[in-house]
Parts: C-alpha cells; sequence; structure tokens
C-alpha cells in the first residue's frame, strides 16, 4: 500500500479533459500517526493553500489551529433555535388553554384556543408551563444543533470521489490524510505534488473522477415521479372527505360505543302493532312508588289553585327549618344566594363575565315572592323557571317544603321587627 | 471468539498515574478489528441465536397480551377501583428510568470528562432508546382505546379542544418525547463515524449501500469534525439537564397530587437518582454478558465495571436518604394520612413488597463498598439483578400501596395482577432484548471514534502524565498498606520555612 | 512541561498580616456593632440575624469542605491547583463550631432564641398540637447533641483532609492521596446526612409547622453555588496578589465558572421543585411557608429578585465561553452569586408566619450588616492568616501535573 513512490503518484493530469473521461479532482496524501498529520497541515497551512482537508478516524487534538479552523458559528443557531422553541412552548399553552377564543373570532374554529379551568389553577399559570416551555427548548435546540451540524458540513453527500479510493478506505480506521483540491487557486498540476512529497508522507494518491452526464438515469427519474404521485393521493382523498357530503354512515374501522345494539327513544320497530320500539306502561298501571295521589303535597296545588299552606305531612320544626336551611344552601344559595338576595357566587359571576343571555336570578326577599303562596314555590322548585332548571329530579319532595319553610324564615329575618325576636334574647341585640 | 482475551486488572492505579482505559496493547487497526468482529463474523455466537429466540418468543407474548387487550379493554388487568394505576404505570417508569443511565452515560460523563464513557457510552444509548421504546408502549395501550392515544398531542380538532397543558400527564408526553428525539439524535450523530467505518469495511454490495446511506458520505475531514465536536458537545449540555428533567416530570405525575405517599418535595431529584441508579444495573446487566459475549474484555475492562459498581453504590445510596427522609418526613409533618401510609408500606398488606424494594435498592448495593464484589462478575451480576428487581418494586411500592389505601378506608382494595399483567410486563423485556441483540449485531455497540481518542497513541502531543501499562498497577494496593514503608505524615506537621 | 522555576513564586506564602489585620478589626467591629444594635432592636432581632449571617459564612465552608472531598473521591486532576483555597476555606470549620455556640446561649439559658419549639410556652400554646408532636425531635437537649455531632463531623474532616493534603507538601507521600481517597466516601455519607439534619435543625426548624423533604438538597445546592462564587472570587484576588500565576490557567476559571453555572441551573431546579409541588398541591400545611415570602411587596420583591439574580441573570451571563474564560467577569459573576447566596439565606431565615405576634418592624436591620461584616471578617481574617503559613498550592500531589495541563474542549 505505501509502495507508491510519491514522484510519480501526481502524474501531469488536466482537468477537463473532456467527457467520460477520468479527471483530475485533488491529491491525497496519507500519514499513519496524528502527530504527522499535524505537522503536515501546519505546512500546507502556511503554503497558502485553501481547498483542502485533513481526514482522520477520530478528531485530532489540535488540529484546528494547525489547519487554521475558525470556531463554528453553530451555537448561535443553537441559541437561536432554543429561543424559538422557548417562545413557542409558552404562545402554545397561552393559546391552547389561556387566549379566550372570543377576542379572536377571525381564526378558524379548530384552532381557537379553549379556555377551561382545572384544579382551581389560573388559566396562565407559569408555573404549571415551565416544563412543556423547557421541553420545547431543547428540542428545538437539538434539532437545531444536529440539522445545523449536517448543514454546514454539507451532509449528507453521498457522492464523493474521496470515498471510491480504496487507500482512502482506511480514513475510518487507522489512517491519515491530507486532500488537496484542484480548485485550489495555488495548485500547480506539477508543484503541487512535489510540495506535498515533501512533507513525510507514507503515500500520495491523485483522486480522479470519471465525469458523466451528470443526469439521474431516465428509469429512476419516473419512479421517483411515480412515488411521489402516489405519496400524493392519501392526502388528497382526506382533503375531498373533509369538503364532501356523503348519505352514507361514517366508516367506523373500530366501532368505539358508536353504534350499539339497542334502540334509541322515539325509533320504529316492526315488531308492535304500533310500530314504536319503547313500549309505553300497560294501561291502568303503575310503577311501584309512582303513585302520586296527594297534589297538595306533590304537586303544591290544592283544587288546582297553587295552596297557600304547607300540606298536612310537613311538620314545620327547627330540625326540618334546618334541613331545609342545608338544603338550600346546596342547591339554591349558588345562584340565588346564601340570604335568598339573589347574589349567589354564580351570579355574581356571571355579572362579572357579562355572560350573554344570562337572566339575573331572582331576589327571593322581593315582596312578590314574600307574597307567592307556597304551592307556587314548589312548583318553581319541581318544574324551574325561566332559566332556572327543574330542581324536582334531584330535591325530595319533603325537602322541597323544608327548603320553603326555610325561604320563608329567611324572608321573615330580613324584614322582622323587635316584636320578632324573644324576649330573652333582646338584650343581646346591639 | 473471546478465548483469546486475557483478562487485566486496571482498577488500581498509582496517583498521578492513570492506568489504561483500553488494555491489551491496541493500536488503532486493532482496535477497529476487535470493535467491528461481532459485526464481521459470519455468524454471531450460538448463545446470541438462544437469547435472540427467546426474546421473539417474548415479543410475541408482548404482541399477543396487546391484541387481547385491545380486543377486551383494560379490564382484564387487575386494576380495581382505588388502584387504577398499577402495572401498566409502574413499567413505564420502570422502562423510562432504566433509559437515564445511558443518558448519563453519553452526555453528563462526557461533561466531566471522564474517558472511561467513551467504550459503555453507545450500548447504553442503544440501551436507553430500547427502554424509551418500551416505556412508550405503556402509557399507549394504557389509555384504552389506543387507537385515540394521538389525543395526547396538540392537535387542533373538530372540537376546538386542547389537552390541558396544567397537567403533569401531558408534560409526560413532551418530557418522553423530547427525550426520545433527543436520544436517537445523541446515539446517531455520534454513530454516524462508526457506521462510516462500517461501510468502508463492509464486503458485500447490500452492506455498503446500507451502511454507506446512513454514515451520510463521512469522510472524517477535519472540518467535519470541528463542527461535530462542537454539535457533539451541544447536544451533551442540552440532554443533561433533559434527562433530569423527564424523571423529574415523571416524578410530578405523582407529586403535584395530594396523595399522601406521593406529595412530598424530594420526589424529582430522587426519582433522578432512582433512574439512573436503576439504569446502571441495567447498563452492568448487559455489559457483563456482551463483554463475554463479543470479544470486548480489552475495550469494557474491570476499570469501567468497578466505576459503574461505584456510581451505582453512590445512586443507590442517594435512593436510599430519599426513603430515610420520606420517613422522617412522614413522622415530622405530623400529618396523620402522610404517617399512616408510611406505617402501611413498612407494616401493611404490601409489606412484602416494601422490604423486597428496601433489601434490593439500599443494603443490596451497599455491598459495592467491598472491592471483590465490584471486580467478580457473577458478584456483580448478582447485586445488578437484586437492583433491577428493586427499582421495579419501587414504583410499584409508590404507585399501589398510595393508591390502595387513600383516604376513604371504605374503598380500600388490594391490587392483584392478573396473568395479562404478568405477561406484559416479561414481554416489554421481549422487546427491549429483541431490539438490543439486533443492535448488536447489526450497529456499532462501540463507539470506535471515540475510543480511538482514549489510547495514548492518538494524542499528538508528548503526554507529561505517562499511562503505565496496567499490570504496574499491582504494585500498589492499599489494602496492603504498610505505613512504616514510607514516611510518617506527621513529620510534616512542621513549619515550612 | 517545565514550570519549575515559576512554581516555587506561585505556592509561596502571602504575607497578609495587614490584610488578616484590618479583616479581624473589621469583624470584631461588626461583632460589637452587631451587640449594639441587637441591644436597641431587641434580642430577636439579633439571633435572628446572627443565625441568617452565621449559615452563610458555614454554608461557604461546607461547600469547600465538599469540594475537597469530591475532588479526591472521583480522583480529579484538574482542579489539584485550586484544591488548597477551597482546604483553606474548609479550615474555617473549627472556628466555626465557636461561632456557633452564641447561638445555643439562649437556649441554655432557658429562653426561645430564634426556634420558636424551643419555648415551653409555645409548645403549650401551639392549637395546632404540631410543636407538642414534635418535641421528641424538636427539644433543646436532643438539638444539641445533633448539633455537636454535626460539628464534630465536620471539624473532624475538614482537619483530616487539611492536614493531610498539607503534610504532603513536605514529604510528597502519595500513600496520603490514597488515604484522602479511601476516606472521602464515607466522609461524603457523612457529610450528606449532617448537612441534611442541620439545615432541618437551624433553617427548617425556624417554622415548625412546616415541612419539605427537599429542603436538605436545597440548603445543599446553595452552598455549592456560594461556594464557586467564592472560589472564583478567591483565586482571582489570589492571582492580583502574584500567586497560582501558573499553576491556576484560564482553563480552570472555565471549569469554576462552568460548575458555579451548573450548581446554578441545579439550585434553580431544585427550588422550582420545591415551588411547583407546593404551588400545585395548594396543601395549606404547605403554602404556610410561601405565604409571608409573597405576602408583601417587600418579600414578593426579594422573591423576584432571587428568580432573577440567582437564576436568569447568572444562566445568561455564565452560558457563553468566553465570560466564563475571562478572569475578571468571572470574579464579578462571583462577587455577584456571593451576594444572592446572602440573599437566599435572607429569604430562607428571615420571614415568618403571620399571626405569631411578634412581627419585626423592618424586614432589613442595621444588624444585619453588621454581623455579616463581623462574621464574614472574622472568617475572612482566619483564610488570610492561614495563607500566611502554607503553601497555596498542594505542590507535591501526585496529579499536579494534570492540573498544570488539561484543556477544555
Amino acid at each position: 500500500m505505501n509502495g507508491a513512490s510519491p514522484a510519480n503518484a501526481g502524474g501531469p493530469q488536466r482537468p477537463g479533459t473532456g467527457r467520460g473521461g477520468p479527471v483530475l479532482r485533488g491529491l491525497l496524501v496519507e500519514f499513519d500517526s496524528p502527530g504527522a498529520l499535524i505537522t503536515a497541515a501546519e505546512r500546507v497551512r502556511d503554503a497558502g493553500y485553501t481547498r483542502w482537508d485533513t481526514h482522520s478516524p477520530f478528531p485530532v487534538h489540535g488540529i484546528d489551529a494547525a489547519m487554521g479552523i475558525r470556531p463554528t458559528r453553530l451555537p448561535w443557531i443553537v441559541l437561536a433555535l432554543g429561543v424559538i422553541g422557548c417562545i413557542t412552548g409558552l404562545a402554545l399553552q397561552w393559546w391552547t388553554n389561556a387566549a379566550d377564543a372570543r377576542h379572536f373570532p377571525w381564526v378558524p374554529v379548530h384552532l381557537q384556543g379553549y379556555t377551561f379551568h382545572v384544579s382551581g389553577k389560573p388559566l396562565f399559570s407559569l408555573p404549571a408551563n415551565i416544563p412543556v416551555i423547557f421541553e420545547m427548548t431543547v428540542l428545538l435546540a437539538a434539532l437545531g444543533a444536529v440539522v445545523g451540524m449536517l448543514a454546514m458540513n454539507n451532509l449528507p453527500l453521498h457522492h464523493r470521489p474521496l470515498l471510491a479510493l480504496t487507500r482512502f478506505k482506511r480514513a475510518t480506521c487507522d489512517r491519515f490524510f491530507v486532500y488537496v483540491d484542484a480548485a485550489d487557486p495555488r495548485f500547480d498540476p506539477a508543484g503541487t505534488p512535489e510540495f506535498l512529497a515533501t512533507l513525510g508522507a507514507a503515500a500520495i494518491e491523485p483522486v480522479e473522477e470519471v465525469v458523466d452526464s451528470g443526469r439521474l438515469p431516465r428509469g429512476l427519474t419516473i419512479a421517483g415521479l411515480f412515488i411521489v404521485c402516489l405519496a400524493l393521493l392519501p392526502p388528497l382523498l382526506a382533503a375531498k372527505a373533509r369538503v364532501s357530503k356523503s348519505e352514507q354512515p361514517r366508516f367506523n374501522i373500530i366501532a368505539d360505543m358508536d353504534n350499539q345494539e339497542r334502540f334509541k327513544a322515539q325509533q320504529a320497530h316492526a315488531l308492535f302493532a304500533d310500530g314504536r320500539a319503547s313500549r309505553p306502561p300497560v294501561a291502568g298501571t303503575l310503577a311501584r312508588g309512582d303513585l302520586r295521589g296527594d297534589p297538595h303535597f306533590y304537586e303544591g296545588r290544592v283544587a288546582g289553585e297553587f295552596a297557600a299552606t304547607f300540606p298536612p305531612q310537613v311538620q314545620i320544626t327547627e330540625g326540618s327549618i334546618r334541613r331545609g336551611q342545608q338544603r338550600f344552601n346546596i342547591y339554591c344559595a349558588p345562584c340565588h344566594g346564601l340570604g335568598g338576595a339573589g347574589d349567589g357566587i354564580v351570579a355574581q359571576r356571571a355579572l362579572n363575565l357579562d355572560t350573554p343571555g344570562w337572566v339575573a336570578p331572582t331576589s327571593l326577599l322581593d315582596p312578590l315572592v314574600v307574597e307567592r303562596p307556597v304551592g307556587h314555590l314548589f312548583n318553581t322548585i319541581t318544574n324551574g323557571i325561566r332559566t332556572m332548571p327543574p330542581y324536582g329530579d334531584q330535591i325530595a319532595e319533603m325537602d322541597r317544603w323544608a327548603i320553603i319553610a326555610y325561604v320563608r324564615t329567611l324572608e321573615r329575618s330580613q324584614n322582622a321587627r323587635l316584636e320578632d325576636v324573644p324576649a330573652e334574647l333582646r338584650s343581646e341585640l346591639r | 471468539m473471546s478465548s483469546a482475551v486475557r483478562e487485566i486488572d486496571n482498577t488500581l492505579d498509582v496517583p498521578g498515574q492513570r492506568a489504561a482505559l483500553i488494555t491489551g496493547g491496541h493500536d488503532l487497526g486493532s482496535l477497529t478489528d476487535v470493535a467491528c468482529a461481532p459485526w464481521e463474523a459470519p455468524r454471531p455466537p450460538r448463545a446470541w441465536y438462544i437469547a435472540f429466540g427467546l426474546s421473539l418468543a417474548l415479543l410475541a407474548v408482548l404482541g399477543a397480551m396487546i391484541g387481547y387487550l385491545v380486543l377486551n379493554g383494560v379490564g382484564v388487568w387487575g386494576l380495581n377501583n382505588p388502584t387504577g394505576w398499577a402495572f401498566d404505570i409502574t413499567n413505564f417508569v420502570f422502562w423510562v428510568g432504566i433509559g437515564h443511565a445511558g443518558t448519563l452515560i453519553s452526555a453528563i460523563l462526557f461533561l466531566f470528562r471522564q474517558k472511561w464513557r467513551t467504550s459503555i457510552n453507545r450500548f447504553a444509548e442503544a440501551m436507553t432508546i430500547f427502554a424509551v421504546v418500551c416505556a412508550g408502549v405503556f402509557p399507549g395501550i394504557h389509555v384504552g382505546r389506543i387507537w385515540l392515544a394521538y389525543w395526547l398531542a396538540p392537535l387542533p380538532n373538530q372540537m376546538a379542544m386542547w389537552p390541558n397543558f396544567r397537567s403533569p400527564l401531558l408534560w409526560d408526553v413532551f418530557a418522553v418525547g423530547t427525550y426520545a428525539t433527543v436520544s436517537m439524535l445523541f446515539w446517531y450523530v455520534g454513530m454516524i463515524p462508526d457506521l462510516a467505518t462500517f461501510r468502508d469495511r463492509a464486503r458485500s454490495k447490500w452492506k455498503q449501500v446500507v451502511y454507506g446511506l446512513l454514515a451520510l458520505g463521512w469522510t472524517g475531514s477535519s472540518r467535519h469534525w470541528h463542527r461535530f465536536e462542537r454539535a457533539y458537545l451541544i447536544l451533551a449540555a442540552l440532554a443533561t439537564p433533559l434527562v433530569l428533567s423527564v424523571h423529574s416530570v415523571v416524578s410530578f405525575d405523582f407529586a403535584v397530587s395530594q396523595l399522601p405517599g406521593w406529595h412530598t418535595t424530594i420526589f424529582p431529584p430522587y426519582f433522578v437518582a432512582g433512574a439512573i441508579f436503576g439504569g446502571f444495573a441495567m447498563v452492568l446487566t448487559l455489559a457483563i454478558p456482551a463483554r463475554e459475549l463479543f470479544g470486548l474484555k480489552n475495550i469494557i475492562t474491570p476499570r469501567h465495571l468497578d466505576n459503574m459498581c461505584k456510581i451505582t453504590l453512590l445512586t443507590g445510596s442517594i435512593v436510599g436518604y430519599a426513603y430515610l427522609l420520606e420517613f422522617f418526613t412522614a413522622w415530622y409533618s405530623g400529618n396523620p394520612y402522610e404517617s399512616f401510609v408510611f406505617k402501611a408500606r413498612a407494616l401493611g398488606p404490601y409489606a412484602w413488597a416494601y422490604w423486597t424494594m428496601i433489601g434490593c435498592n439500599v443494603v443490596a448495593p451497599q455491598l459495592f463498598w467491598f472491592k471483590a464484589f465490584r471486580t467478580r462478575v457473577w458478584l456483580i451480576l448478582l447485586v445488578v439483578m437484586c437492583v433491577n428487581i428493586g427499582m421495579w418494586f419501587e414504583r410499584f411500592v409508590i404507585i399501589v400501596t398510595s393508591l390502595s389505601q387513600d383516604f376513604l378506608p371504605s374503598s380500600w382494595d388490594y391490587f392483584r395482577p392478573t396473568w395479562v399483567d404478568l405477561l406484559t410486563l416479561a414481554g416489554s423485556f421481549g422487546l427491549f432484548f429483541t431490539l438490543f441483540l439486533l443492535f448488536c449485531r447489526y450497529l456499532p455497540m462501540v463507539a470506535m471514534a471515540e475510543v480511538k481518542t482514549v489510547l495514548p497513541l492518538t494524542d499528538p502531543r508528548a503526554h507529561p502524565h505517562p499511562h503505565v501499562p496496567a499490570t504496574r498497577a499491582f504494585d500498589y494496593n492499599p489494602d496492603e498498606f504498610d505505613p512504616a514503608a514510607t514516611s510518617n505524615p506527621r513529620d510534616a506537621r512542621e513549619e515550612r520555612p | 512541561m517545565n514550570h519549575a522555576p515559576d512554581m516555587s513564586k506561585d505556592v509561596r506564602p502571602i504575607a497578609t498580616g495587614r490584610a488578616a489585620f484590618c479583616a479581624a478589626v473589621v469583624g470584631a467591629l461588626g461583632l460589637a456593632a452587631g451587640v449594639l444594635f441587637g441591644l436597641r432592636d431587641g434580642w430577636d432581632v439579633f439571633f435572628r440575624s446572627y443565625l441568617l449571617n452565621y449559615t452563610y459564612v458555614l454554608s461557604l465552608a461546607l461547600g469547600a469542605l465538599f469540594f475537597v472531598m469530591l475532588q479526591h473521591l472521583v480522583r480529579a486532576g484538574w482542579s489539584v491547583s485550586l484544591r488548597r483555597l477551597a482546604e483553606l476555606v474548609a479550615g474555617t470549620l473549627p472556628l466555626l463550631a465557636v461561632l456557633f455556640l452564641p447561638l445555643l446561649v439562649p437556649l441554655l439559658a432557658g429562653m426561645p432564641g430564634v426556634w420558636e419549639w424551643a419555648s415551653a410556652e409555645a409548645v403549650a400554646h401551639d392549637a395546632s398540637g404540631l410543636l407538642r408532636h414534635k418535641q421528641p425531635y424538636l427539644n433543646v437537649p436532643f438539638f444539641i447533641v445533633r448539633c455537636v455531632v454535626c460539628f464534630a463531623v465536620w471539624v473532624g474532616l475538614a482537619r483530616y483532609f487539611v492536614r493531610r493534603s498539607v503534610a504532603q507538601d513536605a514529604t510528597g507521600d502519595v500513600q496520603l492521596t490514597v488515604r484522602m481517597q479511601w476516606w472521602s466516601a464515607p466522609g461524603m455519607l457523612l457529610y450528606g446526612l449532617t448537612v441534611t439534619f442541620f439545615a432541618i435543625d437551624a433553617l427548617m426548624s425556624l417554622n415548625p409547622h412546616w415541612y419539605s423533604t427537599i429542603f436538605g438538597v436545597y440548603f445543599f445546592s446553595g452552598s455549592l453555588v456560594g461556594f464557586f462564587a467564592l472560589l472564583a472570587l478567591l483565586v482571582y484576588f489570589v492571582q492580583r496578589a502574584g500567586r497560582l500565576t501558573h499553576a491556576v490557567t484560564v482553563e480552570h476559571y472555565h471549569d469554576v465558572g462552568k460548575l458555579a453555572f451548573g450548581f446554578v441551573v441545579f439550585w434553580a431546579y431544585i427550588a422550582f421543585s420545591q415551588y411547583l409541588l407546593i404551588w400545585y398541591a395548594n396543601l395549606p400545611e404547605e403554602t404556610v411557608w410561601y405565604q409571608p415570602r409573597q405576602g408583601d411587596a417587600w418579600w414578593t420583591g426579594v422573591s423576584l429578585l432571587l428568580l432573577l439574580g440567582h437564576f436568569v441573570a447568572p444562566f445568561a451571563a455564565l452560558l457563553s465561553r468566553w465570560p466564563k474564560r475571562r478572569k475578571g467577569t468571572l470574579a464579578c459573576a462571583g462577587a455577584w452569586l456571593l451576594f444572592m447566596h446572602w440573599l437566599d439565606l435572607y429569604y430562607l431565615v428571615i420571614p415568618r408566619a403571620h399571626g405569631h405576634g411578634h412581627e419585626p418592624a423592618a424586614p432589613l436591620h442595621l444588624t444585619d450588616v453588621a454581623l455579616l461584616a463581623g462574621l464574614a471578617g472574622v472568617c475572612v481574617a482566619a483564610i488570610l492568616r492561614a495563607m500566611a503559613r502554607q503553601a497555596l498550592l498542594p505542590e507535591r500531589d501526585p496529579r499536579l501535573n494534570e492540573a498544570l495541563s488539561f484543556e477544555n474542549i
């Protein structure tokens, strides 16, 4: 391998001897130790060559100075991408979790943020955002480091005349090389080999390249185009599906719970004479516990009118009023307020947010409410009114009456006179 | 293949003279030959085939279990009402933790100029990536409807809904995703020069093409090396805080909650130390058979094993410190729920798991204080196997004991794994070892370019501190230290002129 | 690599007689002024301030002890030329053990001092019952026992490592290095436990209702930031005085800068871990610690200054390569970080939970400044005095050659 004589190695080849012929691209000089490489590199540097390089199986300590390589600008790329990652992470979290979509109506709805409250944290919670910001910073900075390094090194680049040389295969194993490019302004087909021969090299070899047309084979071009077209099909199909309508039901790859073996309300079925899938109760029957024969107690009505008195089953005691207070504070106070003045926390918040369509809850201390018969209040709790939902399903009848008793207590407490206070407690009033 | 390799003890050095990191008197060429041998051999050793067959079988088990899970739902696991996380998240944390040692070796030890890392960093990084792959399986299948796992990513959808960025589970998606990406980059970038070596040594055409494509046209140009080294340093500097963040974020999954036994401020560093601890145990578990099998005893020397044992001891002690502080604080806080949970861990229904964990994680690594345990491969394997088991149980203890007995005694329930749980765990090892064995056979297992920089002959400068042959290390042994033979240190107390 | 002719000047002790005297005078005046201000502002203020400034100087010495042991543990070569400076700082630990005694005076005299749990009255009137619960741990005799153990360990370790190192200057005995390497591992174990429990006892128990498992690590991380800042300054001034000019190269500055940067980030990581977990869980028994620290404008300002000055600013300043390789720049960063480390301890020690009836009149007293000058002056005097008596370089350490010739990537 080391037998090539330095004198005749760089034979007088002329660059550009025509299509198809070998063209001299440069000269390769082989060394067998990193120390020799550094000495040689210093001499090549001092000789004024600019388009040249050294190759080694590992980064040789001190070669940067010997070749005059200036520090790379890669850290700046990394810094810039890190900053971009940091800002992206912050903006992503702000936009998706904290930005109020109503202020950005021009953004397509798919891309709008979605404000939701989680575990009482503010919408924009910087401490909770730091992990994602950090990860985005590192991710983009690392990508910047790798992509930046490859781009600055002009990699990947597989077509290299050097790689065709058998001798050069040891550049990744145990040999060290200096390569001087023929395109260097100081390159001289006669002088340069002579100069390189003085470097104490183990061997010198010309690097030649057979120049072809530089065009890709026709078959490869067609195959490439075909693959690109094929790859475009799925996104095109998806795009078409997004904008077109179909009578067919959705195609389910995985059924999830979309189609279940059951009948929904109002569905038809041929099995029954009336054509309905769901069955009404048999005429003249009632389910157990569904008999509500006492309209006073169950509907708050006497002879069709709202009852003015509590039904006889309801005993007004301190215990029942306390029960009413407890139920009231659970079900009613969020809107009507603990004192019944219509200033519950929901109402206050709705007021602050200026929610459209919000109807303020009635003050239960309003004379209108005070004068309403208890049956009317019972009906309102059971069936709801305006935007207030019905609570009949959630609050048992006895509790509804207890709430009404408590509401009456509240009303009285707000319009109380001195005489209403028991005599022995009047001294505690101030 | 390995029969010719002579074992040399290079674990000792005289202060001021560094023992050789690569033994056997290798030069650049012979080192490349040794490092490429597992890949260039016409066929791998018989043990490789046996291990690969077993791993493939386990991998098939994993596939079957995932298929069974998808068809039937997560009810096939042993989860019950208070214990909503058990084997799935335990396995996830276990595997993510394993990965941390690889990054520690490749990034943190790089920043600390620990040259011995070069022998083991490549396959430790590979281990990181395969462990993260195994870890990624579990949150994926744990979500139940795994075809909707992409909902974890912040993608716009037709409901105009986004993930909740205040949830640590989403931080996990970012942390583990970033970790997997950066680890892959780090691994691949470091491998480019070695892939070029493979390209240049490949005999068959298809190998030349495949490795040529992977090597990106690397020529070992010094101008390239310059930017390559800078990029590698930057990646190391980025991977160092990243690796700390990953297991910290994993610990946040538990610690931001209010559950006793989960909510404690030492969790982030404690999880990181535990991860590195478990990871080093796995590196040793893999390194010892690999160096035997592929003839790498001169590259992964007793000194490397010794150093790794010491790091295992250090991180194991940090984990013990965290256990101690948790217990102390459970009492010190005066919080009845905290102290209950810790009493329940030590004495309750999962006491068996707890004492397994203590025995394996705190007691076993203390054996590494003794040099005999750091230099005999069978004893090392024994201890690190304990650690592998103990670190799995640590996550199991944390997750299951806290969940199964929380604030409401009426809802307590004992978690029992089903056969699906157990086989899925076993199957994840199949995935891990299948990938690892393929890596050993088809990719450069030793970072040749980096190991070459450690050889004394590759430093172009005259070295001020000579590298002594390893055999001279026997001249010097602190255990046989004879005070009479040297000058008395007490003489030195006299004032200097 | 023959540095022999220059090295002889490098290692010569510095004639620090006048400087040491000045530092001692400043120290004495500071302590005296502190006592006078204490008479005016009350002993409560005095002892809090003493604890703050005492833990400040102590943390620097503990950081130095850690550094010395760490270098032996990992058989480091690069740091040999810096190790003596760290040993000088760690050598103040015996003095610091004596300076701790004033804090025990009120406890022994039956006064509560700074620690609420030491007052029988406070324990009896504690509505939560937590102080009673913690009494088996938080009581005066056991506290003193723990302090004695801690200081015995630290003084023992410091004397062991400093004396062996100095002895090697005379004999060049490599066995000393081996011995120190061997002891550094168990030393680290003892160090970790004592520092943790000292931080819990002295600082965390200032609010005896509060707890955080990471507290010991927090104190440790801050101490290391302070120590590396001090090391940067120390080596800068020693070189200005014409010593270590060859033994310490720009590469050492670079490494000290990297370590300072690393521990700044580590401190931020630990502080953030503690903050995030407590912020997120929002449990009253834990947020009680942050409540006075974010309750008013002053302390919110201190918190934000810590965030910016203890993390953001040094992170940005030390991220790049060149500030770490410029001696003056690194020394400036060191001075800034030393101040920030003081502020960190100020943030740990001074604020108290509201509603305990002893709000300090002002968050910052002249006592704080006086006692800082006093304690720092005394310690600096001790270090300067030691500098005058021994070489500034472990000149016969077997790994010194490595320290002289290494290069950063």
